[in-house]
């Protein structure tokens, strides 16, 4: 099974990365004790900031609007809710890829950038930021080339049968873009517009949290978990509050 | 040999000291020490991190700043030149070494009823402690107010030197208590309402006060707004450990019991609270308040979202931890300053060994606008039994300002 791993752990290797973590937990900076009261200050608080939609941060007005017909594909309106383009995910995406998530500033980026296998993830060098902006310039020109259209002019059922090919893997994108890879980074950016906080710019009016029945940004259910077979009766809140208690001005 | 020598350095440390100390003299030292913490000193004059007594923390009044001078035993910058008899005068008229007049920052006022042996005894501890030079210019007023000969005028106006004078029909524990609050604790120092001139007024005595940012709230027996509803176990616990059923001490209050009240003895807390307990309530407000619907829904709905968590659906608040809301005086004060204030900034349980959780409240300023801070406050003090008058906007925005100036 060894051939499985891209980096043999060998004896030496094992020996030094105990003692690295040796010498990282025993140095007397890694822990302080504390006595009286715990750290507090008044006032203290670091929300997130409010996205609010209008103008692109980091997509060109093509990419724009490729991203906003992909995701009002993969979650297209129907009776169950507004499509992924209205609930903000490109929104959503184009906030998130200006921030630490696009440039991967949290992340560890240096090499080795070795062939991953499927359950480890993305292990290229590329971060978010660089893999939208080929991966979205390689879907035009393709479709480009192949239709003579963007993939916004395309009919909805071409739309799904050239995502579905991406996901697939079975399109050849130019310039070296996995289709199934970039596929997944848009489905699952798209996953989280939709269902993350609306603070982040997407699932506009807790429309994905109305529509799945999920409470929000609560943390106590003292007063509800004994009331079994009983419906929930508080509706979502999100981390600015809800329209019901939200009041304008200062 | 080994015990001679250890006896005969024990003997030339204590000459080179000084005087053997009399078995008397320690005594009085010890109820000294007692006294310091019965007034509180290190309150006003300990610096957080400085050595005791040698001076404190800029002192915000309404007329400008003061700072607690150094009162260890300096010969230059603290009191090493004050005699017994200086010290006696600045605690009961108010006029120190010198002629030198005190501002009533320096609670003389509820000092002068302390009896004379009990200031003796603090005397006799002040002299032992550590002498730090630490020059301290307690003087920050503004003119004319930093004129000391000023004070000759506001003692003749708000100041009557006086004994504490014992109620004979009442016991000796009801006493005991009485002259611990009025004279040494000096609660109405913070309790009291005060006239323009920032003198007690006695008519309100302990009914609640502004100060620094906080409103020191009703301490008398009003059931809604003060210590009605407290037993005296209550009311001993709370000072013992800074957290009750009831309540959790924060703010200015958080610093006297964590200086003061935590380390007086059951006895004299037992005192304090029949005391206490046995003031009556002022009867004037008792028309329920009927506040505006709307305000009360939607105050209601951001209590769900943002409150309810620790203080519970129906305010019932989590044992010592969370605070019940219902029933709670602080929620019922006639002036809504730290409530306003608890909300925006947050507040940190009071740290003593009896209660060393210290649960703290987050800050909601980030979150909840003046006007919603103000619905939802409307909404505690009208719902599960309180029955307080609606908060405004106004009122929150006043306190946001102090806090975010």
């Amino acid at each position: 099974m060894s051939h499985r791993y891209p980096v043999r752990m060998n004896r030496r290797l094992f020996l030094s990365s105990v003692a690295m973590l040796t010498v990282t937990a025993t140095s007397p900076s890694f822990a302080r004790s504390l006595s009286g009261s715990l750290p507090w200050a008044p006032m203290a608080s670091d929300p997130p900031m409010q996205v609010l939609p209008g103008g692109w941060q980091f997509f060109t007005p093509q990419e724009a609007a490729l991203v906003e017909a992909i995701v009002d594909r993969i979650i297209p309106a129907d009776d169950l809710s507004i499509g992924g383009k209205e609930a903000g995910c490109a929104v959503y995406i184009d906030r998130q890829l200006t921030g630490a998530f696009g440039t991967s500033s949290r992340l560890y980026t240096q090499g080795p950038f070795l062939p991953a296998l499927p359950t480890q993830g993305y292990q290229g060098e590329a971060n978010p930021a660089q893999r939208y902006r080929t991966g979205l310039a390689a879907i035009d020109s393709f479709l480009k080339q192949r239709d003579g259209k963007s993939f916004a002019e395309l009919q909805p059922t071409e739309q799904d049968a050239f995502l579905t090919a991406m996901e697939a893997g079975k399109v050849e994108l130019p310039n070296g873009v996995k289709s199934s890879g970039f596929f997944g980074l848009l489905l699952q950016n798209t996953m989280e517009g939709f269902f993350a906080d609306p603070v982040y710019g997407g699932n506009k009016d807790m429309v994905s949290w109305r529509m799945l029945g999920f409470p929000g940004a609560r943390y106590d259910y003292r007063d509800h978990v004994s009331k079994h077979n009983q419906p929930y009766p508080q509706p979502p809140v999100s981390i600015e509050g809800r329209p019901e208690w939200l009041r304008k001005g200062a | 040999m080994k015990k001679f020598v250890f006896t005969m350095v024990i003997g030339a440390t204590a000459l080179t000291v000084g005087p053997a100390m009399s078995a008397d003299q320690a005594d009085q030292i010890m109820r000294g020490q007692y006294q310091a913490v019965l007034g509180d000193c290190a309150g006003c004059h300990n610096q957080p991190g400085g050595k005791p007594l040698a001076g404190g923390l800029p002192l915000e009044t309404p007329f400008g700043t003061l700072v607690a001078p150094n009162i260890t035993p300096d010969r230059t910058t603290g009191i090493g030149n004050w005699t017994e008899t200086d010290f006696h005068n600045a605690m009961k008229t108010g006029i120190g070494h010198n002629g030198v007049r005190l501002y009533p920052a320096m609670p003389y006022p509820a000092y002068t009823r302390m009896n004379d042996r009990d200031i003796s005894d603090l005397w006799a501890y002040l002299t032992t402690v550590e002498p730090v030079s630490n020059k301290v210019e307690a003087n920050r007023l503004p003119f004319p107010l930093n004129i000391r000969l000023a004070m000759l005028g506001w003692n003749a106006l708000n100041f009557t030197e006086e004994a504490f004078k014992p109620d004979p029909a009442k016991s000796a524990e009801w006493n005991r208590g009485a002259y611990i609050v009025q004279g040494p604790g000096h609660c109405g120092t913070c309790h009291t309402p005060k006239s323009f001139l920032g003198a007690d007024k006695d008519s309100g005595f302990l009914q609640g006060a502004s100060l620094q940012g906080w409103f020191a709230p009703d301490i008398t027996g009003n059931a809604q707004s003060g210590l009605g509803k407290w037993s005296e176990g209550d009311l001993v616990r709370y000072l013992k450990t800074g957290v009750n059923a009831h309540s959790i001490a924060s703010g200015p209050m958080a610093e006297a019991v964590e200086n003061s009240t935590s380390k007086m003895t059951d006895p004299d807390l037992k005192a304090v609270a029949v005391y206490l307990k046995s003031l009556s309530p002022d009867p004037g407000n008792t028309q329920p308040a009927k506040p505006d619907e709307a305000r009360m829904a939607t105050g209601e709905a951001i209590y769900r979202d943002n409150c309810s968590a620790c203080h519970g659906g129906d305010g019932d608040g989590a044992g010592e931890l969370f605070p019940a809301l219902a029933g709670n005086s602080i929620v019922a004060q006639g002036n809504t300053e730290t409530l306003a204030r608890v909300v925006l900034a947050g507040s940190q349980a009071v740290h003593t060994t009896h209660a060393p959780t210290t649960p703290a409240m987050p800050s909601l300023a980030w979150r909840l606008k003046d006007q919603e801070i103000a619905d939802v406050l409307t909404y505690v003090r009208g719902s599960w039994g309180n029955n307080a008058p609606a908060v405004s906007s106004g009122d929150v925005a006043a306190v946001r300002k102090q806090l975010l100036p």
